[in-house]
């Protein structure tokens, strides 16, 4: 909106009008502004404040001011290292799978989008990524019980030994892993279908007269074509990974040993098992910080994005 | 055979192993929820159970009932006043000029990148402080708020593709900038309100973290309540089967019916539908 077209909307008595206008337009911005602040900054700082001293829930009011102690500590515990490790793998390792599976699972219903069929299978196909994260860990603890479920049964009808999905300390993460991307594969699918939607029908059938190959097209039109939705898409991934909680809590609950121990789980040990909350919230500090960083590239990015 | 039906043939059955993936597991805790507890584990499978056998369904909601209510009231009361909250703010970030506008912006997004753990603890003292541990109210306030940013963010996204020339006919037919979003921009942006308030109803329903932090009792949420079958030494399988199905109705309906949405909503409209 230019000056010259508010100074038309406005009425003669001017600086009333001005100070009547701008009370209008704060109140579009301050309620969700004021809420904002109580209901999440305020948490955030006061975890930051809380991580600076040593404090059990329970007796909050003989609160102690230790510095860093918590964050050094921290570095020091082989537990707390472990999930830091964990979150790393596994963010990695989800992220991979899903945009391998989920580009191949594009192309193939790129090649059916014009038919019914298709779109009825693709439906079905999304479905896993919006439904409660617990009733998915716990789909695949059903599915994955060491000795009665149909994960090992099946197995067990090819001839392969039953493993043990959950209570292998070299496996359990992977089976982590796998229920985790299981869940986001179609999200980079349909990311990934989004970009492959926008390439313009000509690009293809020049790339046919050329006579390009599959792999010629895929490395000269359809990856410069994603790779800006799929780098949202990962951009988000990696932060929502950062905070994955729910599918530990119903499977593995961090072990056996320590070989599931994320550190959002591990933080909420701390502050509802141990009543440690200085020390959890330090733990919860350093993924915040962790966000914090990606977010500030995500910020940057999305507005290049919108600005397009 | 000709080529063109030889390569239909090929996807189609790459599609077909594709969803077989992402449904089977789901369907299979379908199936679950209508066997006897000696059925869900026997061996060999019982492939098809007899679905007239619905004893797990009653006697999970025969004991859980008010929970799944708590669910859906706190489900609903978070998502209208996120909704209620976000849409004025979304409004005025598209429309108005100001210094700062950006920044606003991006602040109200970071926030959405913060992770919900760190906020668990400052917020369970809070609302002790106020005698509103175990109650819906709390978890309402908590989840419209962390929603918010996400809210905020999808609608400015369609705020902006509300025609430059509507909002600027309003204003000089002398509508206040309440009278043009009540009447101008709302009613040409109710498919993207339904997406935003769908997208916040599906996250708040599925919300553990903050609900295991907040509730100890009464105002226990449904997915507190299957994730309290789950117990060290035993797992209630016929419940969680049950109620994971009745979880997972409201995301499944959804999804069918925003599908066309979900790319821009989940990536905050980052990306276009």
């Amino acid at each position: 909106m230019s000056a010259s077209e508010i100074t038309i909307a406005r009425p003669a008595s001017r600086r009333l009008a001005r100070s009547k206008d701008r009370m209008e337009r704060l109140m579009f911005l301050v309620p969700a502004g004021v809420y904002l602040v109580a209901l999440t900054i305020f948490p955030f700082v006061y975890s930051v404040y809380l991580s600076l001293h040593q404090a059990k829930l329970t007796k909050l009011h003989r609160m102690r001011f230790i510095g860093f102690d918590n964050y050094a500590e921290l570095f020091t515990d082989s537990l707390f290292l472990d999930a830091c490790r964990n979150i790393a793998v596994l963010t990695v390792a989800s992220i991979t799978v899903e945009i391998l599976i989920g580009f191949f699972a594009a192309k193939v219903f790129f090649s059916l989008r014009e038919t019914r069929i298709g779109a009825v299978l693709r439906s079905a196909s999304i479905m896993p990524m919006m439904i409660t994260p617990i009733c998915i860990g716990l789909i695949f603890s059903y599915i994955f019980n060491p000795n009665l479920g149909i994960a090992n049964f099946l197995l067990g009808e090819i001839g392969i030994s039953p493993l043990g999905w959950f209570s292998d300390p070299s496996l359990a993460l992977a089976t982590v892993i796998l229920i985790n991307s299981w869940q986001w594969t179609p999200f980079m699918m349909l990311l990934m279908l989004a970009g492959l939607m926008s390439i313009p029908a000509e690009q293809y059938e020049a790339a046919e007269i050329e006579g390009a190959k599959w792999y010629h097209i895929a490395a000269w039109i359809e990856i410069p074509a994603i790779r800006g939705i799929v780098l949202v898409g990962i951009i988000l991934r990696v932060i929502d990974n950062l905070r994955l909680f729910d599918i530990v809590y119903v499977t593995t609950r961090g072990g056996p040993g320590s070989s599931t121990e994320i550190v959002t789980f591990f933080a909420y040990k701390q502050d509802f098992q141990y009543f440690q909350v200085g020390y959890g919230s330090a733990a919860a500090v350093v993924i915040l910080f962790a966000s914090v960083i990606i977010t500030a590239i995500t910020v940057k990015y999305l507005r290049s994005a919108e600005d397009d | 055979m000709t080529r063109r039906t030889r390569s239909a043939i090929l996807p189609l059955i790459g599609a077909l192993a594709i969803t077989l993936i992402f449904v089977a597991p789901m369907l299979w805790m379908f199936l679950a929820s209508f066997k006897t507890v000696s059925g869900i584990f026997s061996i060999p499978p019982q492939w098809v159970p007899d679905f007239t056998y619905t004893d797990n369904y009653v006697t999970m909601l025969k004991d859980d009932w008010p929970y799944l209510l708590n669910s859906v009231i706190v489900t609903v009361g978070a998502t209208v006043l996120c909704v209620v909250l976000a849409l004025p703010a979304a409004f005025g970030l598209t429309n108005f000029r100001f210094t700062g506008r950006n920044f606003l912006a991006d602040w109200i997004l970071s926030t959405r990148m913060m992770p919900p753990i760190a906020a668990g603890v400052p917020l369970y003292m809070v609302f002790n402080g106020f005698g509103m541990l175990d109650s819906i109210w709390a978890l309402i306030l908590v989840y419209a708020g962390f929603n918010i940013p996400f809210a905020v963010w999808v609608a400015m996204s369609f705020f902006r593709r509300v025609p430059r020339e509507l909002i600027e006919a309003a204003q000089l037919e002398g509508c206040s900038w309440t009278q043009t979003f009540l009447k101008v921009a709302l009613p040409v942006s109710k498919s993207g309100i339904a997406t935003v308030a769908t997208f916040v109803f599906i996250f708040a329903w599925n919300e553990l973290l903050m609900a295991l932090f907040l509730t100890t009792r009464a105002a226990k949420t449904f997915p507190v309540v299957i994730s309290s079958y789950v117990t060290t030494g035993n797992t209630f399988w016929e419940l969680v089967a049950a109620a994971s199905v009745i979880q997972a109705i409201p995301p499944i309906v959804f999804t069918l019916i925003m599908q066309r949405h979900i790319v821009s909503g989940l990536t905050m409209g980052a990306v276009k539908d």
